[in-house]
């Protein structure tokens, strides 16, 4: 065994460094730009760092980093440099920043959104951007209007002296001639005025008319629209294809074979649709063409039978605590959750322009440096010259991280010497994606008379999370390692985690949210060979629904109250405490119908805590949820409104999973091809949902997963409740 | 050819008359409100009015169309000119990703025009045609319950006015 753990963060940070050239992670007002400039300046703005540009008619625009696929960061970020800044953000024009280092995540080392971070890392930056812009002014102010600055004021992006006001805009000729102030002191939050108020998303006027653009409404001059038929079986190779109908069939200009498939090339979209199902294919088979879900389930078992997994961390003596405690109240439980797809409502799709010069790529990503690093892997034109004009996210839930569509889409381009627009269609979508693993996990616990937990084991089997979508994203990484070194560098990690180190993320939630005197966890590799990647909550999708529902199992081995269990064993915890404590208390006054149920769980994830209580009926072997309420800290809520939002949009996300949500395999193939057979939760089957925020003045944490964990077990925990049948695999189907 | 009216306005088609309604709007038309999300009529994203019934057209044939009026998204209003239930989306910050926000209110306006005070279960069933995978339910449904709600109170005051 070994014991060394990579979590999802440092396979970002790692794979900036190795990329070399990745170092800076926000480039502070005063700093030089490095390389072209990212903001394509117009008109006679002044542009005083990447992220701020200020017009003399007083238009403030922010340059956004991270990407908004639902999660409010347009909104969130602009809040936070807006509060320094004093410009109210719903007063900023907002658009999402070119693809340049300036803006690569601080903790990522590239530009890319996930791992709910985007508030957190960008908080201080942004604030001190703001800051410091702001103290630029004042300076340039001071010197225009001959008054010392500290006598000056700004109120909402005016330069305020005595009772006359002077719009930004009227200094900045000036101000672009100064040197920008650094390291200006921030605002203490009892001052703030944005940050911590409900405000209106600053993305909600052109979501509610249409005229939001989204990856697939790009419209360049002379496109053409592709679509690429792909294997059934994942990774499976064309052996031969015959093209003979679909290449005359009306509107067709090519038909180009791509590493992932066959692609065919129309004047319009619906062209290529239908002369898509014309061609005839043959694929090789490979080792997943025999694999059924029955298969993977029985594999992921064994796995744990066979005991020889590896350790990922432990604590104490965990051997020693169970070996004292009484053998027969020991607890050991086998929970299990499918594979799942992310079916973000915008279905993949990217927008190619190659000239001589420069590429243009119009899309919806979460990694815009890796999408970016895979157009110059391919193209072989200079960085600098590919320009990835990042659109809104038609949902992203890390499906939107992965890179595929750019490599079809560049493989495309480059064939037919035309502007493309590929587009995958749903059925791509759901058979040809990268899922949320499936995972088998046995939790073991005792835990003493008074319910104090004395030993813990977890252990988890399936396919590891970050091998598969670093071997995805490194071309675009390393976009100048050849292609040899780099599927050596791929298979390396595949084997490392496969052998010696536990991905962290693949056994992440698995002990954290408790305080526990003595813990192992241990993970045992078993991959088919579907392509799995982050799902939001990544791990956590999974890991909670098995830790809570022990927590639960162990309450009513020890005939203690589930939440009484909970507190007694997160001392070290006061965050989470409280939380517990908190909803605990909303629990135990909440009235219910005589055949309602409730049913409880908590799980920190992304550095917040979140507990929720899920109200539940069954009638008739089906599952019905009317109402959860959440309870969450995830530091200062910068727009509390959007925290709602967030929890309730994890809470229908997660509803679906525990209800309706798997990916099935048949002969290696996906069962599931569309909504009728992927169900998602309608508005008649979504619950009411009641979200209370901790207050606090800490810095924040992540939102846009945290409230998917809990939910699950929170519904499980009700179900057996209501029937007295322990559901130990999801979706929660009764016998 | 095929001839429609397309948000007022008289428009003529000559491609393929098979060719789904959704598809030559985005694609031949240009208006980029209405999106794809399954084809399949399973999801709602591509919801537009059809003689003022919401209707999904990516499932449509585009001769569906002949001679009725079709109206989109950008015909319903615009950010100049609202429609209520746009006034009230963005009252109620209902967008998460926004994908299917063009599609959720033309549903919900079709059912508006048709029934100006909707109870909760009239938006229930109209509305479980469409998929909001950010589940923003609970945000969609208070949206249209306040214009229901206005519309209620509009009909008492003009009830009372009446008598």
């Amino acid at each position: 065994m070994s014991n060394q753990t990579l979590s999802r963060r440092h396979f970002l940070k790692a794979s900036g460094m190795v990329g070399g050239g990745i170092v800076v992670a926000v480039a502070l007002p005063g700093c030089a730009f490095k390389g072209p400039h990212p903001i394509e300046v117009t008109d006679a703005g002044f542009v005083p760092n990447a992220f701020l540009q200020i017009t003399p008619d007083n238009h403030v625009t922010f340059y956004c980093p991270s990407d908004e696929m639902g999660q409010g960061i347009r909104t969130g970020l602009a809040t936070i440099v807006g509060e320094e800044l004093d410009v109210n953000p719903a007063t900023m024009l907002v658009k999402a920043a070119g693809s340049h280092e300036d803006y690569n995540n601080p903790e990522f080392r590239v530009q890319g959104t996930g791992g709910s971070n985007a508030v957190r890392v960008f908080y201080e930056p942004l604030r001190q951007v703001g800051a410091d812009t702001r103290a630029l002014l004042l300076n340039a102010a001071s010197l225009d209007l001959g008054i010392p600055a500290d006598q000056l004021l700004t109120a909402d992006g005016f330069i305020v002296a005595g009772d006359r006001r002077y719009p930004y805009g009227d200094f900045v000729e000036t101000a672009s001639s100064l040197e920008m102030p650094i390291a200006t002191e921030l605002k203490a939050p009892s001052r703030f005025k944005y940050i911590g108020a409900d405000a209106p998303r600053v993305d909600a006027l052109a979501k509610a008319t249409g005229t939001a653009n989204f990856g697939i409404d790009a419209d360049v001059p002379g496109m053409v629209y592709a679509v690429v038929v792909r294997p059934p079986v994942a990774g499976s190779k064309a052996l031969s294809f015959d093209d003979s109908t679909a290449r005359v069939a009306p509107g067709v200009l090519a038909v180009v074979p791509v590493s992932s498939g066959v692609a065919v090339v129309a004047e319009r979209y619906w062209q290529a649709n239908q002369a898509a199902k014309k061609l005839t294919i043959d694929w090789e088979e490979t080792p997943l063409s025999t694999v059924t879900s029955e298969q993977v389930r029985q594999d992921l078992s064994a796995a744990l039978e066979a005991d020889n997994d590896t350790e990922s961390t432990r604590a104490g003596d965990p051997e020693k605590a169970f070996a004292d405690a009484d053998a027969g109240t020991i607890l050991e439980t086998d929970y299990y959750a499918p594979f799942l797809a992310h079916a973000p409502m915008e279905p993949l799709n990217a927008t190619l322009r190659i000239t001589e010069d420069g590429a243009d790529l119009w899309t919806g990503v979460q990694f815009v440096g890796a999408a970016q690093g895979v157009l110059e892997r391919l193209t072989g034109l200079p960085r600098g010259n590919i320009k990835i004009h990042n659109q809104f996210l038609g949902g992203g839930f890390g499906r939107r991280a992965t890179l595929s569509h750019i490599v079809e889409v560049a493989e495309i381009a480059l064939s037919v010497d035309k502007p493309v627009q590929l587009l995958w269609s749903r059925e791509d979508d759901l058979r040809h994606g990268f899922y949320r693993p499936a995972a088998m996990m046995k939790i073991k616990a005792a835990a003493d008379s008074e319910g104090h937990i004395t030993a813990w084991q977890a252990r988890r089997s399936g396919a590891n999370i970050s091998a598969q979508t670093f071997k995805n994203a490194l071309p675009g990484v390393l976009p100048n390692l050849p292609t040899g070194l780099l599927n050596g560098l791929a298979g390396a990690m595949d084997y490392v985690f496969k052998n010696w180190a536990v991905d962290g993320s693949s056994v992440e939630g698995l002990h954290e949210t408790y305080s526990l005197p003595s813990y192992q966890v241990s993970h045992a590799s078993v991959d088919h060979g579907l392509p799995t990647t982050f799902w939001r909550s990544v791990g956590h999708s999974y890991t909670s629904f098995a830790v809570e529902s022990m927590m639960d199992e162990l309450a009513e081995a020890k005939q203690l109250d589930p939440v009484a269990l909970r507190l007694k064993n997160l001392n070290d915890k006061p965050r989470m405490q409280n939380v517990v404590a908190e909803a605990g208390q909303l629990m135990a006054a909440m009235t219910v119908p005589e055949n309602h149920h409730l049913g409880f769980a908590a799980h920190s994830s992304f550095g917040t805590d979140v507990a929720q209580i899920a109200e539940v009926s069954v009638t008739e072997g089906q599952i019905r949820v009317h109402k959860v309420t959440c309870v969450v800290d995830c530091g200062l809520a910068v727009n509390p409104d959007i925290v709602t939002a967030q929890l309730e949009g994890a809470v229908m996300f997660a509803l679906t999973a525990a209800l309706y949500g798997s990916i099935d395999l048949e002969g290696g193939a996906v069962v599931q091809s569309n909504f009728h057979n992927y169900p998602i939760l309608r508005m008649n089957e979504s619950p009411a949902v009641d979200v209370v925020i901790i207050e606090s003045e800490t810095p924040p944490t992540g939102i846009g997963e945290p409230g998917v964990p809990p939910l699950a077990p929170a519904v499980a925990n009700a179900v057996y409740r209501a029937t007295g049948q322990r559901l130990r695999d999801l979706p929660l189907q009764l016998a | 050819m095929i001839t429609f009216s397309l948000n007022g306005e008289p428009v003529r088609f000559n491609g393929d008359p098979s060719t789904p309604l959704l598809w030559v709007i985005r694609d031949d038309f240009k208006l980029k409100g209405s999106k794809f999300g399954c084809g399949a009529g399973l999801c709602g994203a591509c919801t537009m009015h059809l003689d003022g019934t919401a209707i999904k057209t990516c499932v449509l044939p585009v001769a569906a169309a002949a001679d009725k009026a079709v109206t989109t998204i950008e015909g319903l209003g615009n950010p100049e000119d609202l429609h209520p239930l746009q006034t009230a989306w963005i009252e109620h910050n209902v967008p998460q990703c926004g994908y299917c926000q063009s599609g959720q209110i033309m549903a919900a306006a079709a059912l508006i025009a048709d029934k100006p005070s909707a109870s909760s279960e009239d938006v229930d069933n109209a509305m479980s045609g469409n998929i909001c995978r950010c589940g923003c339910y609970p945000r969609i449904k208070a949206a249209i319950m306040s214009v229901a709600a206005s519309a209620l109170s509009y009909d008492a005051a003009a009830t009372e006015a009446n008598s």
